[in-house]
């Protein structure tokens, strides 16, 4: 076990280096430099103060020395300071995580949470206009885009109950009720898709599962059709279910990036976004850093499920 | 199954939210939504409009302001004098007036802040704008003097541009960037960076009554459909300086009201006369005859704008009128011919570097449709933002299709535009003329003469300058029909909420 989790680590630290090496040069080759961006289109500028600034930014320097720069930093625990705004890339970090973690729980939670009673009730009703009419549901829930979704709940909401205040966000401590009626909408966004797909795959592994023999045997011993089912069947099912999960926990955040533009959320969608136009540099490697991080580590996790999960690869 | 759980959550969300709104105390706080965030909040310091929005003449005050007919009038300063060679200008100011750190407003402070903005360290963005500024002294607590190097006509417009601070912000670079102190009718309460910057009234403002509100919320919402839910649904009670297209979209929504006025800013189509074919004089002029204009303010604008010459006519002061510019009839084959005369081929292939901003690629491609009926063949090139500044600095194009912001005063567009060597020439153009006239007009103290030499830089500018001028927009703010006091200003300055209040 220590071994495993010895060599996950290893294979982790290959893909940060290998991320943010990628990061840095893919971001620098976006043309238009931070300095054009930042000192804007109409303002009186000249080339010394341009020169100027891209010294002190140390943006002057080959792209090797920068990321030598940078990389050595960041083993030291300092991922730089934020082009634009002087702070510690950390403490903009710190500022927007929480918003995008709470929608990627809340969105789990409800699409996962729902989707193996979802799949359960779609495998019992298998065959009939039910499961036909739940499954063409499924399909839309899969296609519609988050954003599209995103604007038509607000519209339909603004015309239903115009007195509800829920654009935006406040933080969950200053008011738990209005923190979690803002996110709502936007958790259901994303979790749509999470539902349809999860869903599906519950209902095609339960179906497989209950033509197999122990099932029969199950059944032979005078085990009701309900036991069967969750005891023996789902337990199954379980295990695409869970690698599907960890992948998805990684989509959530592409997802994010628009939900959070939409519903006007503060969180690490929406510093990407910035970082991105404003070519902060510092900022959005480290933001992609963690994001790869926190992926890589969610399906580590995974892995460990299994051997919760399937007793095979307990030895 | 996914539908009717869909549902159920929404009604659940439904009563979550009703719980929440009911016990909201009513204070005044007007709630704005706005599309972007503000990268920083010091006045002398920010360049981008999203900044300047937030703080000017809400959190700042100059020593003079700019009315809603954009002209003059007292601010800190109560009054002025000038001497007769136009190089001396005494302040007094309002006596007892506070920062909003409790502490006074003094000369002293006037001539830091003049200071801090003119330090090559501080390395401020508006440093030209008081570049005339020699020496800026402190007669007493409340008298203010600027000795200038020469006679400086726009100086009274420039110097409401800069916001007064406390003089302990001289060689600070870093505060007022995240928390503001200024002078104005609000002051700096909050900022949560991507979702709100909220500010509170200010008990110590200097003019009586003022404000009305108890404070004004920033809500930084980018997307432009849930900003027009905001404000239909009425989470929101503004939504400031909105563009044709999202107005029209507002138009006729119970509640909500529309406010507007012609703007300062204007569409633009650059030329880079610094190589052919618009070295060429003549090319320039076929251009601007081969544009129609009120064609491209009725499929681009939604018909709200007018065709403007190099300046708006909201200067009502300064403007010449169009039908003063030939060039200003569309008439592509007055256009061929002058290509003809110019002796270049025809088609003239050229490229357009197009602002990624709705209004200006639709201008763009409506005018693209009109050159291309005139001898021209336009390509365009829809670009990334850093990308289309990158290549306007550089002078990288042949055409660009954009926006520019206006200015107050006619000097400070035109010197730093047209003047060879100005700041904002990326035309690189060059004409003797106007150079003589734009340095001869800005040390002009008597206004009538200014606006001459102006007419004639005008005159020169329309048909053959490095800018064929486009149409100067409607500017529009929306507000809930319960608002009342406030007005829109063609520099989309949002000083009138010190007069906004909510009505029951």
């Amino acid at each position: 076990m220590t071994r495993i989790v010895l060599a996950r680590l290893v294979d982790l630290g290959f893909v940060l280096i290998g991320i943010s090496a990628l990061v840095f040069c893919m971001i620098r080759f976006i043309p238009g430099d931070a300095v054009a961006i930042m000192l804007g289109a109409n303002t009186e500028v000249t080339p010394d103060r341009v020169a100027a600034l891209r010294t002190q930014l140390g943006l002057d320097q080959p792209l090797l020395v920068q990321y030598g720069r940078w990389a050595w930093a960041a083993l030291h625990g300092d991922l730089g300071t934020s082009l634009w705004t002087g702070r510690p890339v950390v403490a903009e970090i710190a500022l927007h995580i929480w918003p995008t973690v709470q929608l990627t729980v809340m969105a789990l939670g409800l699409g996962a949470g729902l989707s193996v009673p979802a799949g359960c009730m779609m495998a019992r009703l298998h065959g009939g206009t039910a499961d036909t009419l739940l499954r063409l549901g499924s399909v839309a829930g899969l296609t519609i885009p988050s954003f599209w979704l995103g604007i038509v709940m607000i519209l339909a909401l603004a015309t239903l109950a115009p007195s509800l205040q829920l654009l935006g966000y406040v933080p969950f401590f200053d008011d738990p009720l209005g923190n979690i009626a803002r996110l709502l909408l936007p958790a259901i966004c994303l979790a749509l898709p999470i539902l349809a797909n999860l869903s599906r795959l519950v209902r095609s592994a339960l179906l497989e599962s209950l033509g197999q023999d122990y099932i029969r045997t199950a059944r032979a011993k005078g085990l009701g059709e309900a036991r069967v089912l969750y005891r023996h069947a789902l337990a199954n099912a379980m295990i695409p279910f869970v690698t599907s999960l960890g992948i998805m926990t990684g989509y959530l955040l592409g997802g994010a990036i628009v939900v959070e533009q939409v519903f006007a959320i503060p969180g690490l969608g929406r510093l990407i976004l910035g970082a991105i136009s404003e070519r902060n540099y510092p900022l959005l490697q480290a933001v992609i850093l963690l994001v790869t991080a926190g992926f890589v580590v969610v399906n580590f996790a995974v892995d460990l499920l299994y051997r919760v999960i399937d007793p095979r690869l307990r030895g | 199954m996914a539908a009717i759980s869909l549902r159920n959550i929404l009604l659940t969300g439904a009563m979550l939210g009703a719980f929440v709104v009911a016990p909201m105390a009513r204070a005044q706080i007007l709630e704005v939504g706005v599309d972007a965030s503000p990268v920083g909040l010091d006045p002398h310091l920010i360049t981008a409009f999203p900044s300047f929005q937030v703080v000017s003449g809400t959190i700042y005050e100059g020593l003079t302001a700019i009315d809603k007919d954009l002209r003059v009038q007292p601010s800190l300063a109560a009054s002025w004098t000038i001497s007769a060679d136009g190089k001396t200008y005494v302040f007094k100011l309002r006596p007892g007036m506070h920062f909003h750190d409790g502490s006074p407003v003094e000369a002293a402070d006037v001539v830091a802040s003049i200071r801090r903005v003119k330090s090559k360290d501080m390395a401020s963005p508006m440093a030209s704008r008081v570049g005339t500024v020699d020496q800026a002294n402190a007669i007493d607590a409340t008298t203010v003097e600027l000795k200038l190097t020469e006679p400086t006509a726009p100086l009274l417009i420039s110097i409401a541009t800069i916001a007064i601070v406390p003089r302990g912000f001289e060689a600070d670079k870093a505060s007022l960037q995240k928390a503001p102190v200024g002078t104005g009718p609000f002051k700096f309460k909050e900022w949560q960076p991507n979702g709100f910057i909220q500010l509170t009234k200010f008990d110590g403002y200097w003019r009586a009554g003022a404000p009305k509100l108890d404070g004004v919320k920033f809500n930084i919402v980018p997307e432009s459909a849930t900003r027009q839910v905001g404000v239909s649904s009425g989470q929101f009670a503004m939504l400031a300086n909105i563009d044709a297209a999202t107005a029209m979209q507002l138009k006729g929504k119970p509640n909500v009201r529309l406010v507007e006025t012609l703007e300062l800013a204007y569409s633009l189509i650059g030329m880079n006369t610094s190589k052919p074919p618009f070295d060429n004089a003549k090319v320039r002029e076929a251009l601007n005859y081969a544009l129609n204009r009120p064609e491209i303010i009725a499929a681009a604008l939604f018909g709200a704008g007018v065709p403007g010459g190099p300046l708006s006519p909201a200067l009502k002061d300064w403007a010449a009128d169009t039908s003063s510019f030939p060039c200003y009839k569309y008439d592509p084959a007055k256009a061929m011919a002058l290509l003809k005369e110019a002796g270049v081929t025809m088609p003239v292939s050229i490229t357009m570097n197009v602002l990624p901003r709705q209004d200006i690629k639709d201008i763009a491609q409506v005018a693209q449709a009109q050159l291309n009926k005139a001898g021209f063949k336009v390509e365009l090139k829809n670009q990334e933002l850093g990308q289309f500044i990158q290549d306007w600095r550089n002078s990288s194009f042949d055409t660009f299709a954009s926006t520019n912001g206006g200015s107050t005063d006619p000097d400070d567009y035109f010197y730093r535009t047209f003047r060879t060597g100005g700041s904002t020439n990326v035309f690189k153009y060059t004409n003797t003329e106007v150079d003589g006239l734009l340095d001869s007009a800005r040390q002009m103290p008597d206004p009538a003469e200014r606006k001459k030499a102006y007419s004639k830089v005008q005159a020169i500018l329309a048909c053959q300058g490095p800018i064929a001028h486009i149409a100067y927009g409607q500017i529009f703010s929306a507000v809930r029909s319960n608002v009342a006091g406030f007005e829109q200003i063609a520099n989309r300055s949002l000083v009138t909420l010190s007069d906004t209040s909510i009505t029951k």
